[in-house]
């Protein structure tokens, strides 16, 4: 196999096809892992126009050469080599992407309320098992009150505070500061609520189903506690300030949990595994929206309720706020309909 | 993802490492890349890495507000330590629901656990990697894993019911050890978000092995009947050339030798080494077999009929 024809001549190409193929590309393949190591290291920030441009057209031809290389060459180190190098430009350029303003653009005005829009049905249930938990409360306590204190063991606001102690409780707290530790750790846990109520969705969306039950009646019962002492519209604005973002967001979190348990209890025409994977990211998009949304009611909550205390201020508010969210998922990012 | 035909050697050992799966991604211009699925034992190690660091964060929150004089500081500046308070709890929030969000997210899409061992998430289908399936994936961390470990701590510190916390245990240990259960090794989160855990090693272009000029001074040659191995053996043979063991190469040439019937030099000063040998029979094995590659004819390995 391995005979020399031309042993006196002064440069042998004795040469396999694939030694030849590598040594004409070789040049190029170090070029770019050499730029690799520079994105990996420093950014694209880093990077010369020229260097930007020519970085696709570099991943391209290691791509053509690892496709050349599968057909001709023998060499693993060389397809290993180019696997790998082919695999780190890969996730080089179909990374994340980074342009944050694009990314939160592309968010908000598009896959956001689109994909809101597309719970459809799965909105609506949540919401008449979040305020059907509610009903539920305030009915069991009107029959009997013992049931608040089932509800809401160790809750300060029982049913005997007087009247005046639960007016406290609804009042600005003027001497302390504006952001209160409270308001953070609030935020926090409703932020836990509604990953778990999303979450839980992956149990066939029996869960999310219970926690939207659980969650709506307390609510129901301290409306009857102070409905029953006579400051129900003092209470329903104390909670609507921040309550009309704060509840339409778990209620939200909780449609996601459903939409998952339904894609997976009913797949369609799609194998289960693509099915739950499409509604993975519908509902994903919609959650981080809600994640913003509790962002916001923590802010209101722990602001806009300590300073403001007129309850009929409270309620333009809390009420301003709902006109916006339903106006924004509504008529954002629809597409436009031709002809 | 089907399972991928048996294309040639090189997708069943993936970047050359034998016993890992890979899967099959195509890119948006249409090549099939091989990506080496994160094993197991590496995904539970990035974890327990991501885990420490987390851990790390309360700690060191602690350790400030002890090192700290602070039991006056409190009375003195309300303000001021209402803000440190504030700092912590979300440092605390942060530790358990943004931390995997926060560094997947980033360019990298990997948490440091991760990037210590070397694996990072894309996108199943080949696109981008979405935030909204970084979220999916992270989110569904609070089924797999913490709710239930979260029912089992509250009864072991005597609350809560036993069975819930049998049941919470079981369910647990399902989903923690569903990566075993499959190809890929994804977890559920991966399959609900579309993402897929992968291993980028390094890897560097060593030289060829093939050097056919030297071969021929020293004058070895092979029969295309010798030459009687497929791509497979070149392979193992290209790892132990590489590796350069002098026990190994001695046992392999050997072998070779034997099945091929090689008549060794009558004078014994022309005995080429083990190394020299194995490197030229490797040169015209590859060459023998790339040149029946380029007419369409491939023999996998030994046990393949021989080319003609």
């Amino acid at each position: 196999m391995a005979e020399n024809p031309d042993r006196n001549a002064p440069k042998p190409a004795l040469q396999l096809k694939s030694q030849k193929f590598r040594e004409a590309r070789q040049g190029d393949w170090r070029l770019l892992n050499a730029q690799l190591e520079k994105a990996e290291r420093d950014g694209l920030k880093s990077f010369s126009i020229d260097e930007l441009l020519n970085l696709p057209v570099l991943y391209r031809s290691a791509m053509s050469s690892l496709s050349m290389a599968q057909s001709i060459s023998l060499d693993r180190n060389l397809i290993t080599y180019l696997q790998t190098l082919c695999a780190r430009a890969y996730v080089n350029i179909y990374g994340p992407q980074t342009r944050l303003k694009e990314v939160l653009a592309g968010f908000f005005v598009r896959a956001w309320p689109r994909s809101f829009r597309s719970l459809g049905l799965e909105l609506i249930l949540a919401f008449v098992l979040f305020f059907g938990g509610a009903v539920l409360g305030w009915l069991l306590c009107a029959q009997d009150p013992t049931w608040y204190g089932f509800f809401m063991p160790g809750e300060y606001r029982s049913v005997d505070s007087s009247v005046a102690e639960l007016k406290e409780t609804l009042g600005g707290n003027t001497e302390d500061q504006a952001l209160s530790p409270f308001a953070v750790f609030l935020m926090g846990h409703n932020t836990q609520v509604a990953i778990m109520a999303f979450a839980f969705g992956i149990m066939f969306g029996l869960p999310s189903v219970a926690l939207l039950i659980l969650n709506g009646i307390p609510l129901g019962a301290m409306l009857w506690l102070f409905h029953s002492k006579g400051l129900g519209l003092e209470f329903a604005a104390w909670l609507s300030i921040h309550g009309t973002t704060e509840l339409f967001a778990i209620i939200i979190a909780g449609a996601c949990g459903l939409h998952i348990g339904r894609r997976l209890i009913f797949p369609g025409d799609q194998p289960r595994r693509d099915s739950l994977m499409d509604a993975g990211r519908l509902t994903g998009t919609v959650m981080i929206g809600v994640a913003a949304m509790l962002t916001v009611a923590g802010c209101l909550e722990g602001f806009g309720r300590q300073l403001i205390t007129e309850s009929w201020i409270r309620f333009a508010i809390g009420g301003a706020m709902l006109t916006l969210w339903l106006s924004y998922f509504f008529f954002v990012g629809r597409e436009r309909k031709h002809g | 993802m089907a399972k991928p035909a048996k294309r040639d050697l090189m997708s069943d050992a993936p970047y050359g490492e034998y016993g890992r799966t890979a899967t099959m991604i195509a890119t948006p211009e249409g090549v099939i890349l091989p990506f080496i699925n994160a094993s197991f034992g590496e995904r539970l190690g990035a974890l327990m890495i991501d885990f420490l660091i987390m851990a790390a964060i309360p700690i060191v929150v602690l350790i400030v507000w002890v090192i700290l004089p602070l039991e006056h500081f409190s009375d003195d500046h309300k303000a001021a330590s209402s803000i440190l308070q504030v700092v912590s709890l979300a440092a605390w929030f942060f530790a358990r629901s943004g931390y995997f969000m926060f560094f997947e997210m980033g360019p990298k899409a990997a948490t440091p656990g991760k990037r210590a061992l070397k694996l990072r998430v894309v996108a199943h289908d080949g696109g981008r990697l979405t935030p909204a399936a970084v979220f999916t994936r992270n989110a569904l961390r609070e089924v797999e894993l913490y709710i239930p470990l979260g029912v089992i701590l509250q009864t072991s510190a005597g609350m809560g019911n036993s069975w819930v916390s049998l049941a919470a245990l079981l369910w647990a240990l399902a989903l923690v050890l569903l990566p075993l259960f499959n190809k890929q090794h994804a977890r559920l989160g991966d399959f609900l978000a579309g993402t897929r855990v992968i291993h980028i090693p390094k890897a560097s272009l060593s030289y060829d092995l093939a050097d056919l000029d030297g071969d021929a001074h020293l004058g070895l040659t092979f029969t295309p009947d010798q030459l009687a191995y497929g791509e497979m053996e070149l392979q193992v043979l290209e790892q132990v050339l590489r590796e350069r063991k002098p026990a190994v190469m001695r046992a392999v040439a050997d072998k070779i030798k034997a099945r091929i019937n090689w008549q060794a030099p009558k004078n014994s000063a022309d005995m080429p080494s083990d190394e020299a040998f194995l490197r030229a029979y490797y040169g015209a094995l590859r060459a023998w077999l790339e040149g029946k590659m380029l007419m369409g004819k491939r023999r996998k390995d030994k046990h393949d009929a021989a080319l003609t």
